[in-house]
């Protein structure tokens, strides 16, 4: 980047010009993609700048505010998004069927869409053959099964066996729940592959099967 | 209708300075010589409520509201109690709507009407409850963080975050750390006149303080201007200048002002604080608003605020645990700060731990109504009204 690069977003900045403020963006992001670093090496020290012409009274107030509208208007470029980039991994979610208990799903759900995965939620009460036909129109390869109950946990088993008897043993499921946490031999019992701890843990695990299991392949 | 006799009025002037084993004896002494008033009980139940005595806290305010349905300040200590003993959610609801209808202005009783229907998973009772709290104040922090527990619940983290620190921003707490770490406390000093402040930089920063404490923006930003046309280098002023645009909502304004000033020099930090509060009103920015609270924090270690800030950057950045950990040690410093244990909650529930959120949920209420003296405020209407 050149030294004055700063400077110069700073002068389009106060001239009120937010095509040259892009284009002095444009111009270093060619050997600097990364957002987050632009906004510390550019976008930053520009603004520093602004703040002190308006300290020292080189610019007015009115110039002061319609730089920061200028501002404003770019900073798109050199904020990293809010939301991840899609990974193009699928991810089935849903409560087992009789257990309408909705939390744990929503949030584990919200935070894996959040972090750029396919989420299709499948709601509450949901049977072991929806989970499988939802798999099947959808290629997801990994389901998550909330079930907040004993009876509805020891039920989960069902959905490994509907997997099986259709010949998809590649499906991963995981599931969530208190049961699930207090017991996690119960987990195994049921034939899942993993325990999903909240929705920090739902993103470590979906990363780290997407990493071993699906590396290199359709996910 | 009575007045207080001098063995009540003893209880209450010991309960009121927080002598509670004094004021409970005081209570029980009065309750002996035939004092069987509805005043001694509710102060029992709020003098046992304060040492975490659940049981004897529900008797005795059960016993005022027996000698009188209308003692307000006995449904309060009631439904704290239920609220904080656990699994009385249904009697907690009974109580709070009673509240609400011997004091229907009373925005508390709805908001905790919410929360009891929300433990009780009647969460479109719940949310109505809080809406009828922000109709009645929309400035209520409390119904908005409980908005944000909501739709956390039913939409996950990313819908919640802007709800808490929307929140953040009606509490109170948030200001007062500026202040604080400007070393301006603003409260109880007279409002300067501008024409007489004195021609001077500390004089004028000291009343622009105080004006931007009153909310006069545009006063502190007429005396910051000054005090700038003199020195334009002073990172203090710039650092106030920065506060002054926020509040304003011009964000950018304010990321200028707060980065001129670290630039000048790295450790001012009102300018810290500033930028920190510029980055998190960005959603792409969460990485550098905690890469900034985390030097907040460092910097004033003894304050919970950078710790909560610090933790709403890490929600941002779906660090659910780190945040836990940022939330918990703001409740250690302070076990009082209601956005610290809301926060904590919503971590709480994304780990799918519902009744410790639950719980933690219960403490900010119980410290909320503390931190407003709504019993005492309750309690005095009511001897008033009796009188």
């Amino acid at each position: 980047m050149g030294d004055d690069s700063a400077a110069r977003l700073y002068q389009a900045f106060v001239s009120q010009d937010p095509a040259a403020a892009i284009a002095v963006i444009e111009g270093v992001r060619d050997s600097s993609s990364d957002k987050a670093k632009l906004f510390d090496s550019l976008f930053a020290p520009a603004m520093a700048m602004l703040g002190g012409a308006w300290a020292a009274g080189v610019i007015d107030e009115d110039t002061f505010t319609q730089a920061s509208v200028v501002a404003e208007q770019v900073n798109s470029f050199v904020t990293p998004p809010a939301t991840a980039h899609d990974t193009g991994i699928t991810v089935l979610v849903g409560s087992m069927h009789r257990d309408v208990h909705s939390i744990d799903k929503n949030v584990i759900a919200a935070a894996l869409r959040e972090a750029g995965h396919r989420v299709i939620d499948l709601g509450v009460d949901v049977r072991p053959v929806d989970f499988f036909e939802r798999a099947e129109e959808t290629g997801a390869r990994m389901v998550i099964v909330s079930a907040q109950m004993i009876s509805t946990a020891r039920a989960v088993s069902r959905i490994r066996e509907v997997f099986e008897a259709q010949g998809r043993d590649d499906v991963i499921m995981l599931v969530s729940g208190g049961p699930f946490a207090a017991d996690e031999g119960l987990a195994r019992d049921v034939g899942a592959n993993g325990v999903v701890r909240g929705a920090e843990s739902a993103l470590r695990l979906v990363e780290r099967v997407a990493r071993e299991r699906f590396a290199g392949s359709e996910r | 209708m009575r007045s207080r006799s001098k063995h009540v009025k003893l209880a209450e002037g010991l309960a009121r300075q927080e002598q509670i084993a004094p004021a409970v004896e005081a209570c029980y002494q009065a309750l002996r010589v035939g004092e069987i008033d509805p005043l001694v009980y509710c102060l029992l139940a709020e003098l046992m409520l304060s040492g975490d005595f659940y049981d004897e806290a529900i008797f005795a305010a059960s016993r005022a509201i027996e000698l009188d349905s209308g003692c307000s300040p006995a449904y309060l200590a009631l439904g704290l109690a239920y609220d904080r003993r656990g699994g009385m959610w249904d009697q907690s609801i009974l109580v709070w709507h009673e509240l609400a209808e011997v004091a229907p202005e009373l925005v508390t009783a709805h908001v905790q009407l919410g929360e009891a229907f929300a433990a009780t998973a009647f969460e479109e009772e719940a949310i109505a409850s809080w809406r009828r709290a922000l109709e009645l104040d929309p400035k209520e922090a409390r119904a908005m963080y409980d908005l944000a527990i909501a739709a956390l619940k039913r939409e996950g983290m990313a819908t919640a975050l802007p709800g808490f620190r929307k929140a953040g921003e009606l509490d109170p707490s948030q200001d007062a750390l500026f202040f604080t770490l400007a070393g301006a406390s603003g409260d109880g000093q007279p409002t300067p006149v501008l024409s007489e402040v004195a021609p001077e930089r500390g004089s004028r920063l000291e009343a622009a303080y105080v004006l931007a404490h009153e909310e006069d923006l545009f006063s502190a930003a007429e005396l910051v201007r000054l005090i700038l046309d003199e020195d334009p280098d002073d990172a203090e002023t710039l650092g106030l200048a920065s506060y002054l645009y926020l509040k304003q909502e011009a964000v950018d304004e304010a990321m200028a002002c707060a980065l001129r000033a670290l630039t000048l020099s790295t450790r001012t930090p009102t300018a810290v604080y500033c930028l920190g509060a510029a980055f998190a009103k960005r959603p792409g920015l969460s990485y550098h608003a905690a890469r900034v609270f985390d030097a907040l924090a460092k910097l004033v270690p003894s304050k919970p605020m950078p710790y909560v800030l610090l933790a709403e950057s890490l929600l941002g950045l779906q660090r659910y645990r780190s945040a836990g950990e940022s939330y918990r040690a703001a409740v250690n410093l302070d076990p009082a700060c209601v956005r610290a244990r809301f926060g904590l909650a919503a971590v709480l529930h994304t780990e799918g731990r519902h009744s410790e959120a639950e719980w933690e949920i219960s403490r900010a209420a119980y410290h909320d109504t503390r931190r407003q003296k709504l019993f005492w405020v309750l309690y005095d209407d009511y001897a008033e009204g009796r009188a």
